[in-house]
């Protein structure tokens, strides 16, 4: 039951761009709430600190992500749940269950 | 110069194949760009091990393999394969050399795909690279002292050494210093002189702006300006006081001039149906004034568009007895309302073909980009004379001019539309016409022979300062609200495209 339940809530986010929806608003309200930016400045401070090695993208990633996660603000992810609640009440009234 | 990636990359290239790999997989995952490919895209895009969606989901480029980004590296290592490609940006990954690379020739095939794309994705073209030329490159290695503007920085402030009464011609260079769009012209280099040095006044205005905006402190004596103007505009020649009006026209006249004799090249820019000078005096400076005269008899309109570079504002009473104007709006209702001409000057009507009495208006048809104010400050005397006659009082100055010192109030954003002409074909999205007051020029004393010039002038957007000749010194909104106001300079809020 779930795996199919996945399946038709993949499909639905995919058919409607609801993921490309739900990811533009996102990075869109990541930029003005200034996340990027500070998550750029956090990449600058790990490439200044270490000056013996310049660090791979890889290796920024990982020391990056986990202080970049906990700098995203409350109502960001506030507006992302909600977001998200209201596309998957709307999933059986459209009601995309025909597959490819 | 072009980017060329790491070897390995350089080996993959050589089969035409995988750069054809590359093309494909670009067009279909990244940019996405037709429908029949987002059904590919959708079927596709999950990590083969994990099946999620990703984070980072990448595409090797040698075998039919999506990965998160955890996973394709697990299996470019296994499978000793190294070419894989980011899924949301289109960034190449090198495993063997463990990071991503940037190359030209895959840097234009990606473009390639992008122009052709259908929709617009913000983020592809967000991340777009600079190359600086060779003279770019050698001149940020040369200067590498980093200016930081802050509300305490001076730069953009220069006193003006005060040579004999040139005070009027201080303020006025002052309020065209900080003319922001004249500052990013002539800062970003525009004028391109064909003309002979030191005979043309836009190349020493171009000159005096990167002498204001390079950090110096030191005021300036600005002779060689003055000389120009002397030779140019022989009214203002002389070492007396002059109108600071009179001469920020004739500046704005000769400026135009010289714009054109010595830029050949430039081309007059056509906006509907009236072509417009190009210069970069009159695309600032210069608006469309409509005179609208309506016949009485037949209520004909024949309308005139006449170029507009500078708005003198009556002061005195309307009539005899009236309400003198009191704030900047008054004034320009007075401006644009309708007058009757009356019996003595009756115009031609086109309409009925005969001499009519007849009203006028007069309106902007187009706004100017900087609108400048004169308020008329001063009145000349004989015209004072027959109206104190008619009230049977002698005259006690005897001074040629007289000068209004009436507050005149004015704001520091100002709402253009209730003076725009109408006419039918307007959009129906309102347009706006706001604009915020950036410099004012004040005159002390009691005569236009006599008596000093001071400028107040914004700087960084909500720092005032007040220019006196070779001082400066910080005012404060209310200070500069609160001052008299001779010529008021406002610049346009929102610029419009053409």
């Amino acid at each position: 039951m779930s795996q199919e339940y996945d399946a038709k809530i993949n499909l639905h986010l995919d058919i409607n761009h609801g993921l490309d929806r739900v990811t533009e608003l996102v990075q869109t309200r990541l930029i003005e709430c200034g996340w990027r930016d500070q998550v750029r400045l956090a990449c600058r401070k790990a490439i200044t600190e270490n000056e013996k090695h310049i660090p791979t993208v890889d290796e920024l990633i990982a020391t990056v992500t986990p202080k970049a996660r906990s700098m995203v603000p409350d109502s960001v992810k506030r507006e992302l749940l909600h977001e998200l609640e209201s596309i998957l009440i709307n999933v059986d009234k459209f009601g995309y269950s025909k597959s490819f | 110069m072009s980017i060329v990636g790491c070897q390995h990359l350089q080996s993959y290239k050589k089969t035409s194949k995988n750069k054809n790999t590359f093309k494909w997989i670009h067009a279909v995952f990244v940019v996405n760009s037709t429908s029949k490919s987002l059904k590919t895209k959708l079927c596709n895009s999950r990590c083969r091990v994990c099946k999620k969606r990703g984070p980072f989901l990448h595409a090797c480029l040698e075998c039919v393999f999506f990965g998160c980004h955890k996973h394709i590296r697990e299996h470019a290592k296994s499978q000793k394969h190294s070419m894989s490609m980011d899924l949301t940006y289109g960034q190449m990954h090198c495993n063997q050399c463990h990071d991503y690379i940037y190359d030209s020739e895959i840097d234009a095939i990606a473009n390639d795909n992008k122009m052709k794309s259908k929709t617009c994705k913000k983020r592809l073209f967000e991340i777009d690279t600079w190359n600086p030329t060779s003279d770019e490159r050698d001149y940020l290695r040369s200067k590498t002292k980093k200016i930081c503007i802050t509300p305490d920085s001076t730069i953009g402030l220069r006193g003006l050494l005060n040579l004999g009464q040139t005070c009027f011609m201080n303020c006025i260079v002052q309020a065209l210093m900080h003319t922001p769009l004249l500052r990013d012209y002539f800062l970003t280099e525009e004028h391109n002189c064909k003309g002979m040095s030191g005979r043309c006044l836009v190349c020493e205005v171009s000159k005096l702006f990167q002498e204001f905006y390079n950090g110096t402190r030191v005021p300036l004596a600005l002779h060689e300006l003055l000389h120009l103007i002397w030779t140019h505009a022989r009214h203002l020649a002389g070492y007396e006081q002059q109108d600071a009006h009179e001469f920020f026209i004739a500046t704005l006249d000769v400026l135009h001039q010289h714009c054109l004799e010595t830029m050949p090249d430039l081309k007059p820019v056509n906006v509907g149906k009236n072509s417009r000078c190009p210069c970069i005096i009159d695309q600032i400076f210069t608006g469309g004034l409509q005179s609208d005269v309506v016949c009485q008899k037949c209520n004909g309109v024949s309308t005139t568009i006449d170029p507009i570079s500078d708005f003198s504002l009556d002061l005195g009473p309307v009539t005899v007895g009236g309400r003198p104007p009191t704030s900047l709006v008054d004034c320009l209702e007075r401006f644009t309302r309708a007058e009757h001409l009356g019996e003595n000057s009756k115009i031609m009507c086109s309409n009925c073909q005969s001499k009519q009495e007849s009203t006028k208006q007069l309106t902007m048809n187009t706004l100017p980009i900087v609108i400048s104010f004169h308020l008329k400050r001063f009145q000349h005397m004989n015209e004072v004379k027959t109206h104190t006659k008619s009230k049977q009082k002698s005259l006690i100055s005897s001074q040629m001019e007289k000068k209004i010192s009436t507050t005149i109030s004015f704001p520091e954003m100002l709402d253009m539309t209730p003076f725009m002409s109408r006419s039918k074909t307007d959009s129906p999205f309102p347009s706006d016409n706001r604009y915020s007051l950036f410099a004012v020029i004040n005159h002390i004393g009691n005569s236009i022979n006599v008596g000093h010039y001071t400028a107040y002038v914004r700087q960084l957007q909500d720092y005032w300062y007040k220019c006196d000749d070779h001082v400066i010194t910080r005012a404060t909104l209310k200070e500069v609200l609160d001052s008299e106001g001779y010529l008021l300079f406002y610049h346009k809020h929102v610029l419009d495209y053409d």
